[in-house]
């Protein structure tokens, strides 16, 4: 990196320090299991707001979707239309209240907690409970590794050394403060955040000569477009890429839809709606979360595709080949080319604020999983925050372990994996639970059974992204994908979830049919 | 617009800012509303 590693150590130990003193915070203040889980319901709006975004961003969704930016274009806008459009209003004013106002009055403390209690069905918990069990130690240990790997270059610790610190200290905090220490330092992470991707774009405009001078000079750009992303239908990194052509579907089904929709049914971000105590307070949340979220992705994909101006001005070539042909380099190789030292200093905090935000509510919310919802000792839903901070414990090494041994192209699909069969699982089961007012369970079960199978059946055997490196498909059938193009493009969110919504929708009608039905009516009068 | 000439990606910045505007009004025209009364939640 460009800047000293001892002033970035320095400012390091400063930012730690501040972290766990917000952890002791949070560990003063947790007197109950209620304390622990769901922040008391007392949670400041700018917290809920701050520490939502900082949760859904990861160092991923800047550096990696940056990176993916620079090499398709400013399409990727539609992503940040989608995260505040559905990500933030949506999310808040549809989810969000019933959400809150459900969970307090059936005094849920986790988002299995949560299904279960409405639908007064344990299978759901437990279901749901499995679903976190399974697929957040992936997405875990990616966040884990992209942190680990941060530390290792930044700080040039050993990655090993560098994997095990970072994963001690944010279970430090979430183990004894629980998710008041989760949120406050959340907050300050957003923070920082936000600070360093607004001064980005203020430095990258200056640099490039203005707004309308380094659009214009990117426009200008397209004929340079890679023959073989000219052959897959990029037209330039100020336009779309061609309708229905493979970039284009990669782009709008696997990350405007796939990200953007499944942030809804997320179960880490769906508990932060319980710890705030009333409706007031996911109003004035708005006002922050969607400008918050704006500058996170709206930066990101914008300084993306104009880092290709600046390196075509300074050495010649594109961004992705300045950047060693490493997409994840992009935006890193940017900032250390571009950038004054002291900003280096900023990023870097704002990317390992970045890790540490998603990482700590993802420690949180498999901790409660195992340690609450998948508790079989669990007696009348009484919570033990002892079994949640051994349940968190316990995760944080399967998380580890996990980071070491998956293959990393596995790995590197685990956030866009993680959210799609969330989205295909829970939607449809979560918003029915919070709209109807007898909820099925019938239909409940059948929604999130045939979301999950239709998600695994498309990721394994279709999607190739990923069924190319699960290797199913291929051991089965010979080919890794079992379909023709362009489905094998089209990500498991865009088939999954309407079939979940769909088999919610049948099983409801045919538990109408039955109750409508001769013999029923008799039966009932 | 701003230099971009393809309108499906100016009509996306320009979407995103007013869902930002959006977020902003909706907070302010309702900072007021959905207040509870204090209890005390420390059940467990």
């Amino acid at each position: 990196m460009a800047v000293d590693t001892l002033t970035f150590t320095i400012i390091t130990v400063i930012y730690l320090a501040i972290i766990v003193f917000l952890g002791y915070l949070g560990y003063k203040q947790t007197k109950g299991s209620d304390d622990f889980m769901i922040a008391g319901r007392r949670i400041n709006p700018v917290v809920l707001a701050l520490s939502y975004g900082a949760t859904f961003i990861s160092t991923s969704a800047i550096v990696g979707f940056g990176g993916v930016s620079a090499m398709l274009g400013m399409g990727l806008v539609w992503l940040t239309v989608l995260c505040i459009g559905v990500g933030v209003l949506i999310a808040f004013i549809v989810f969000g209240k019933k959400t809150r106002e459900l969970g307090k009055k059936t005094n849920a403390l986790t988002f299995p907690d949560l299904l279960g209690k409405c639908y007064g069905s344990t299978f759901m918990q437990r279901a749901a409970g499995l679903i976190i069990l399974f697929g957040m130690p992936l997405y875990t240990a990616a966040i884990l590794i992209g942190g680990a790997r941060f530390i290792e270059t930044t700080l040039s610790i050993p990655y090993d050394t560098a994997l095990v610190a970072f994963a001690v200290i944010v279970a430090a905090y979430v183990i004894l403060g629980g998710l008041i220490a989760v949120m406050y330092t959340d907050a300050l992470q957003g923070a920082i955040m936000f600070v360093g991707m607004t001064i980005l774009l203020i430095l990258t405009y200056t640099y490039l000569g203005g707004v309308y001078e380094a659009n214009s000079a990117l426009d200008a750009m397209s004929s340079m477009v890679p023959e073989a992303l000219a052959a897959g239908g990029m037209t330039g990194w100020t336009s779309m890429p061609e309708f229905l052509s493979p970039i284009w579907l990669t782009m709008i089904t696997t990350m405007v839809l796939g990200v953007g929709i499944g942030v809804l049914a997320q179960p880490q971000l769906a508990v932060r709606f319980m710890s705030v105590k009333d409706n007031r307070s996911i109003h004035r949340a708005v006002m922050v979360g969607g400008p918050f979220v704006l500058m996170m992705t709206g930066v990101a994909f914008t300084v993306g595709p104009l880092t290709n101006v600046w390196f075509m001005q300074t050495e010649g070539m594109l961004a992705v080949e300045a950047a060693g042909g490493n997409v994840d380099s992009v935006i890193p190789a940017f900032i250390n080319s571009s950038m004054p030292d002291y900003f280096v200093i900023i990023f870097m905090l704002a990317l390992l604020a970045a890790a540490m935000s998603t990482l700590s509510s993802l420690f949180h919310t498999m901790g409660t999983t195992i340690g609450h919802d998948l508790n079989v000792k669990v007696k009348d839903s009484k919570p033990s925050i002892r079994a949640i901070q051994a349940g968190t414990v316990v995760m944080i090494v399967v998380s580890t372990i996990v980071a070491y041994l998956m293959p990393g192209n596995i790995i590197a699909r685990a956030t866009v994996m993680f959210m799609g069969l969330c989205a295909a699982a829970f939607l449809p089961a979560f918003a029915h639970a919070l709209y109807s007012k007898k909820p099925s369970v019938f239909a409940a079960k059948a929604s999130l059974l045939a979301g999950a199978i239709a998600w695994f059946l498309w990721t394994a055997f279709v999607h190739s992204a990923e069924s190319s490196v699960l290797g199913i498909s291929q051991a089965i059938f010979g080919v890794p994908s079992v379909l023709p193009m362009p489905w094998g493009v089209v990500n498991p969110i865009v088939i999954a979830l309407p079939v979940s919504a769909i088999v919610l929708g049948a099983a409801l009608m045919y538990e109408k049919s039955l109750v409508d039905s001769p013999e029923e009516k008799a039966e009932s009068s | 617009m701003f230099g971009i000439t393809d309108p499906y990606i100016w009509m996306g910045y320009l979407l995103a800012f007013i869902l930002t505007a959006a977020c902003i009004a909706y907070g302010i025209l309702n900072w007021r509303n959905g207040q509870e009364p204090e209890e005390d939640n420390n059940g467990s």
